[in-house]
């Protein structure tokens, strides 16, 4: 059985403009699927964007982006991408379906093609009843989905999302995660840059981690979510009864919220809350480990980097 | 899909359309440069925009028609009185009609150039199967088809209705067989230097107003400082002057006289001057090429 040809294989590559070195010796592979990209402002994100799309050349080491030499045929990548920027960048005056409809073909697809597609894209991201209206009149939202729909009018293999979430509002961007989370369903992978983890952890089974130019962790997102030895319980009103009742058999608990963080050592500990649970007999809603979050892994690595 | 039965026995069906991967035929390079020559001819003539952006290139064409329909009426009124007949106009004189284009050029240079760049478009293009000489090619094309087309239309409607309304047709295109060839010859030398000034001026900005008020100002200053130069006339006599070439707004006349009468016209400070006309060659093809070169060096970041 053939090896999958890897979305992305990074080899040494280092950006520098000038004195100022934006990338430092990244190497890294990763897998089809959705992939966030997540470092804080200026740590390299849009650097490693522009040259995946071939747009600038790595001062030393080689990029392949599904399968292909960028610096060999930057034009057969950029066939096979979509980009979406984090900046505003639709001409204002011009129809969504307009707008869409010139970038299908800018990417090679025949005008007939192109129309037709805009206006299923458009349909796609929500945008139907709003096609005809110059994007100078959208809101926010309604730009970062027609931003979206000419990322994806192409067909691409991959699209690059750099933000999608900036500057929405609560619902927007919740809107926007579902439509992200959606693209791995109709065979786009998706590297999305992003410094909200949150996102990252909702919608990308994969994560890679930059920070001041260097690659600090890179890995399935649920590997990263690390157990943190920490027990979360939740037993309603009676949290105050077992904190009590826990800190008497030699546990550290803590009532927290609504809920019991017990600290445990050995799995054996487990069963222990769970049995002074039964003898309390109090509701047992949830018994969890709790997983420590992408904020707290990139603070860690960061630190330790 | 789901299926429903209808009144009658028609069945009707329901698609969810979904995503559909595009697996057909996809262009490369050549296709997209073609694209864009086409969204920038659309933009440029007001298709698919508001009909205020109709407005002046097809107000422009009309006026610049005038002339040939004012000819051809002149023709057909005075068509059975040979003595009477005359023509406000020649087919050389026409050409320099284009050069009233410059307004033109000054209007739609910097809005098919200044707003991709402000509104950060160019970040989007570039990401597509696209260099930085595509782009250029792209919108350079679609400037000299709108300008060709537009000095090259009412000289057909002059020859067209000329031939018409001529005592005899056949004799009137056979006497003037030669403007088939020299009239879209020199159209041809204006449209690529004004294009090319227009879009290099509209490059160096982002705001359409400087980008057209340099244009203008360009050629204007150009042509005064050129007056200057060259002097009044003495005695009533033109004096001879290289310093005409310095005039880049009618630099492209002396062309036209070179494909119309074959020398520099006798009318012109150019005339007399040794060499004059092959100066005034070198002098179009620096203009252009300088402007080429500012156009590229402008987009070079997207080259690979």
């Amino acid at each position: 059985m053939p090896t999958p040809i890897p979305l992305l294989r990074l080899s040494g590559v280092t950006k520098k403009y000038g004195s100022t070195t934006a990338l430092d010796g990244l190497t890294v592979e990763v897998p089809q699927g959705r992939v966030g990209v997540v470092g804080a402002n200026g740590a390299g994100k849009t650097t490693l964007f522009r040259l995946l799309l071939g747009l600038a050349r790595p001062t030393s080491g080689s990029i392949e982006v599904c399968g292909i030499d960028v610096a060999a045929d930057p034009i057969e990548v950029r066939s096979r991408l979509g980009y979406m920027p984090e900046h505003d960048c639709l001409p204002l005056d011009q129809s969504a379906s307009d707008v869409v409809s010139t970038f299908a073909e800018l990417s090679g697809l025949p005008a007939r093609v192109a129309r037709q597609r805009a206006s299923d894209i458009l349909d796609l991201v929500g945008l139907d009843e709003a096609r005809f209206r110059p994007v100078g009149t959208f809101s926010t939202g309604m730009r970062q989905r027609a931003k979206l729909a000419q990322a994806l009018v192409s067909g691409p293999d991959l699209v690059l999302l750099d933000e999608p979430t900036a500057g929405l509002d609560p619902l927007g961007r919740e809107e926007m995660l579902d439509l992200v989370a959606r693209l791995g369903t109709f065979g786009i992978s998706v590297l999305m840059s992003t410094h909200l983890l949150d996102d990252v952890q909702r919608v990308c089974d994969q994560v890679l981690m930059i920070d001041g130019g260097h690659l600090i962790v890179a890995g399935p997102t649920e590997s990263l979510l690390e157990r943190t030895g920490v027990l979360t319980v939740d037993v309603g009103d009676g949290r105050d009864r077992l904190v009590a009742a826990l800190q008497q058999r030699g546990l550290t608990a803590t009532a927290i919220d609504d809920t019991v963080e017990v600290a445990i050592s050995d799995e054996g500990q487990i069963d222990v809350v769970r049995d002074t649970v039964a003898e309390l007999t109090l509701p047992l809603y949830r018994l969890s480990s709790r997983l420590t979050s992408l904020d707290e892994v990139f603070l860690r690595q960061a630190v330790h980097t | 899909m789901s299926t429903v039965q209808q009144p009658g026995g028609v069945r009707g069906a329901v698609y969810d359309r979904g995503y559909r991967p595009y697996d057909g035929p996809r262009g490369g390079r050549r296709a997209a440069t073609f694209g864009l020559y086409k969204a920038t001819l659309r933009r440029a003539l007001g298709i698919r925009r508001p009909w205020q952006q109709k407005v002046a290139p097809f107000v422009l064409l009309a006026v610049v028609t005038v002339p040939a329909m004012v000819d051809v009426g002149i023709g057909y009124v005075t068509r059975d009185r040979t003595q009477d007949r005359f023509s406000i106009i020649t087919y050389r004189g026409y050409v320099g009609v284009s050069s009233a284009l410059l307004l033109f050029v000054a209007l739609i240079a910097p809005d098919i150039i200044c707003p991709d760049r402000r509104q950060r478009v160019l970040s989007l293009m570039f990401a597509r199967p696209l260099t930085g000489t595509d782009y250029v090619l792209a919108k350079f094309g679609a400037m000299v088809t709108i300008l060709f087309s537009f000095s090259f239309l009412p000289q057909v409607v002059l020859f067209v209705g000329q031939t018409l309304v001529a005592d005899g047709a056949l004799d009137y295109v056979r006497d003037n067989a030669d403007v088939v060839w020299k009239v879209p010859a020199a159209i041809v030398i204006m449209a690529v230097y004004y294009s090319v000034v227009g879009l290099a001026f509209s490059a160096i900005t982002s705001r359409r107003i400087v980008a057209g008020a340099t244009i203008i100002g360009f050629f204007l200053v150009t042509s005064v400082v050129s007056l200057i130069v060259v002097g009044d006339n003495v005695d009533g006599v033109t004096q001879s002057s290289a310093a005409t070439l310095l005039n880049l707004y009618a630099l492209p006349l002396q062309l036209r006289d070179l494909v119309f009468l074959g020398h520099i016209d006798p009318a012109s400070t150019l005339h007399g001057v040794a060499n004059g006309g092959a100066y005034a060659v070198l002098v179009y093809l620096a203009v252009v090429a300088t402007g080429a070169t500012v156009l590229i060096g402008r987009y070079r970041w997207a080259e690979r």
